[in-house]
């Protein structure tokens, strides 16, 4: 072969030659069977028996809908705020080092991450008043009664759904958290001691703040699938946006319409966690 | 327990440190009068940077005492024995105790001038506005007013390393700990932070410096201290170790180093 050497074939030079990239065809294939697969399923959704825009606009903002849906976000947020405290509190415990304060976070965790959390609501709901039925506070040593009381008062279904998503979340954040901490690194510690921090100070000053670029998306997520897991709560009879909606739907048989309703606040929602932390994540850029 | 005048700054007697069953420091004994620089050198692995941690408490000693300014630091005499002392007390003898890291460690999340406001304004609770016309002068000091709002990643290592010297300078520490303060830097950002130090030496600052920078060690070093598996094997006045160090070891180091190969293998034994 003289192909290479020979000079004809070549190209000459200084002068200039078009470039041609290379053409994804794969991707562009499967682009297309993707487009015929949603234009299939549109012409089904336009066969089968439409919404009634009329009867999803009569609910979306009625009174009993919102009163639902503002349910589900304070019952979302209050536990989110809890499991945060919690999660932090067993990371904690988790890089303390001390045997027992390590075991009791790994046990926390297996347990409350590890079973359902639909089991652990209607735990709290029904097992627990009946394991423990009178709530009785009194300072030991005195004859100094706090609280007296049956336990049915004092759980009711949103007491239940807030201890059971708080803890069962708390579980999830205690892993966040810890992975937050363990992702600073020594070094940023030895610094901040070596100017004579306090473990306190270096805590808050060093540690937190820099395990926060870590933990905050993550938290966003968690934020978003609680929101959506506060419809587990209308299985014990919180009246939550899921429960609303399906009290009505069960009398009026609108289920397509409610159901849409009941997924525009969900929507809702989780657009409003989505901002939340696309705000947080600024404050705290990588760096 | 008040200094004397005299008395030195920092007074190692005796030191042991374990690791596991490993001796990372063997007795170890010196003392470093006010205002002498000593230069810490031998082999990776020898228990430079240790040592330079137990003297401001980052790492536990297993025996002996550390004292820096006639204080023990980290722990207390008690029937004759050594309790390690509470976080808070620990904490307040480091700060008269300046540190410098071999990978910098600056706050990475916060700027060049909150990292050397951060002893001051925590540690120290100061004013915000003193702190930080004396935080901007030190920058200066270091080359780097311009930075002050800089992130570390948008620093390069030497300058990071220049705004670390600055940061532990801002406690007005009595003392400066450097371990490896160049090793990580390529050798002409070296020349930036060895100009930042021979500053510091200039103006008197008793420091102890770890490092493989013989340029570091010679050139204004009063003193070497040349350790090797933990053992402290030379002790002399630096211009006495360059020329003719005794150890087998110490010539064996220099000459690896293209240095002091004055005297042949064979004369040490």
């Amino acid at each position: 072969m003289t192909l290479a050497t020979d000079p004809a074939r070549l190209p000459a030079i200084g002068v200039a030659r078009r470039v041609v990239h290379r053409r994804a065809w794969g991707a562009w294939v499967f682009g297309t069977l993707v487009l015929l697969a949603v234009l299939l399923v549109i012409r089904a959704g336009i066969n089968a028996r439409v919404l009634n825009v009329g009867i999803f606009l009569d609910y979306v903002f009625s009174s009993q809908i919102v009163t639902g849906a503002r349910n589900s976000l304070a019952l979302g947020t209050v536990a989110l705020l809890i499991a945060i405290a919690v999660g932090l509190v067993v990371a904690l415990m988790r890089v303390s080092g001390n045997p027992i304060l390590v075991a009791f976070s790994a046990a926390y965790v297996y347990l409350f991450r590890g079973t359902p959390m639909l089991i652990q609501l209607i735990f709290w709901f029904n097992a627990f008043p009946i394991m423990f039925p009178h709530l009785h506070l009194a300072v030991p040593f005195t004859d100094t009664v706090l609280v007296s009381m049956p336990m049915t008062r004092l759980i009711t279904p949103y007491a239940a759904a807030l201890a059971g998503l708080a803890l069962a979340e708390g579980g999830y954040m205690a892993e966040i958290i810890r992975g937050g901490f363990l992702a600073v690194d020594q070094g940023q510690r030895d610094a901040a001691r070596a100017l004579g921090m306090r473990s306190g100070q270096v805590m808050r000053n060093i540690v937190i703040p820099q395990a926060a670029r870590i933990i905050v998306p993550a938290t966003g997520n968690q934020y978003i699938m609680l929101l959506k897991s506060t419809s587990l709560a209308s299985a014990i009879g919180y009246l939550e946006l899921l429960r609303i909606t399906t009290d009505i739907y069960a009398a009026n048989f609108h289920v397509v319409e409610l159901l849409a309703v009941a997924g525009f606040w969900y929507l809702v929602m989780t657009g409003i966690a989505t901002a939340l932390q696309t705000t947080l994540e600024k404050r705290y850029p990588h760096r | 327990m008040t200094p004397g005048i005299d008395s030195p700054m920092i007074d190692v007697r005796t030191v042991t440190k374990l690791r596991g069953t490993n001796r990372v420091l063997r007795d170890v004994s010196f003392a470093v009068p006010r205002g002498q620089i000593v230069a810490v050198i031998g082999p990776s692995g020898a228990g430079k940077s240790t040592l330079l941690r137990c003297i401001n408490h980052l790492d536990t000693i297993d025996a002996g005492q550390i004292f820096v300014e006639g204080r023990l630091v980290g722990y207390e005499e008690r029937d004759g024995a050594l309790y390690e002392l509470a976080d808070a007390a620990t904490s307040r003898q480091r700060q008269g105790i300046g540190m410098v890291f071999q990978s910098f460690n600056l706050f990475r999340h916060v700027t060049a001038l909150e990292n050397v406001l951060a002893g001051p304004l925590i540690v120290l609770g100061q004013q915000r506005a003193a702190a930080e016309r004396r935080a901007r002068e030190l920058l200066e000091r270091v080359g780097l007013a311009d930075k002050a709002s800089s992130y570390p990643n948008q620093l390069s290592g030497g300058q990071q390393q220049r705004v670390a010297i600055a940061r532990a300078l801002a406690m007005q520490p009595s003392v400066m700990l450097l371990d490896e303060p160049t090793s990580a830097l390529d050798p002409e950002l070296s020349q930036e932070v060895i100009a930042a130090i021979r500053r510091l030496a200039e103006d008197g600052i008793t420091m102890m410096i770890a490092t493989h920078e013989m340029e570091l060690a010679r050139d204004f070093a009063d003193r070497v201290l040349f350790l090797v598996d933990g053992e402290l094997v030379e002790d002399r006045p630096a211009r006495e170790f360059f020329a003719a160090p005794r150890h087998d070891r110490a010539r064996q180091f220099l000459s690896r180093l293209g240095l002091g190969a004055v005297q042949t293998e064979e004369a040490g034994t």
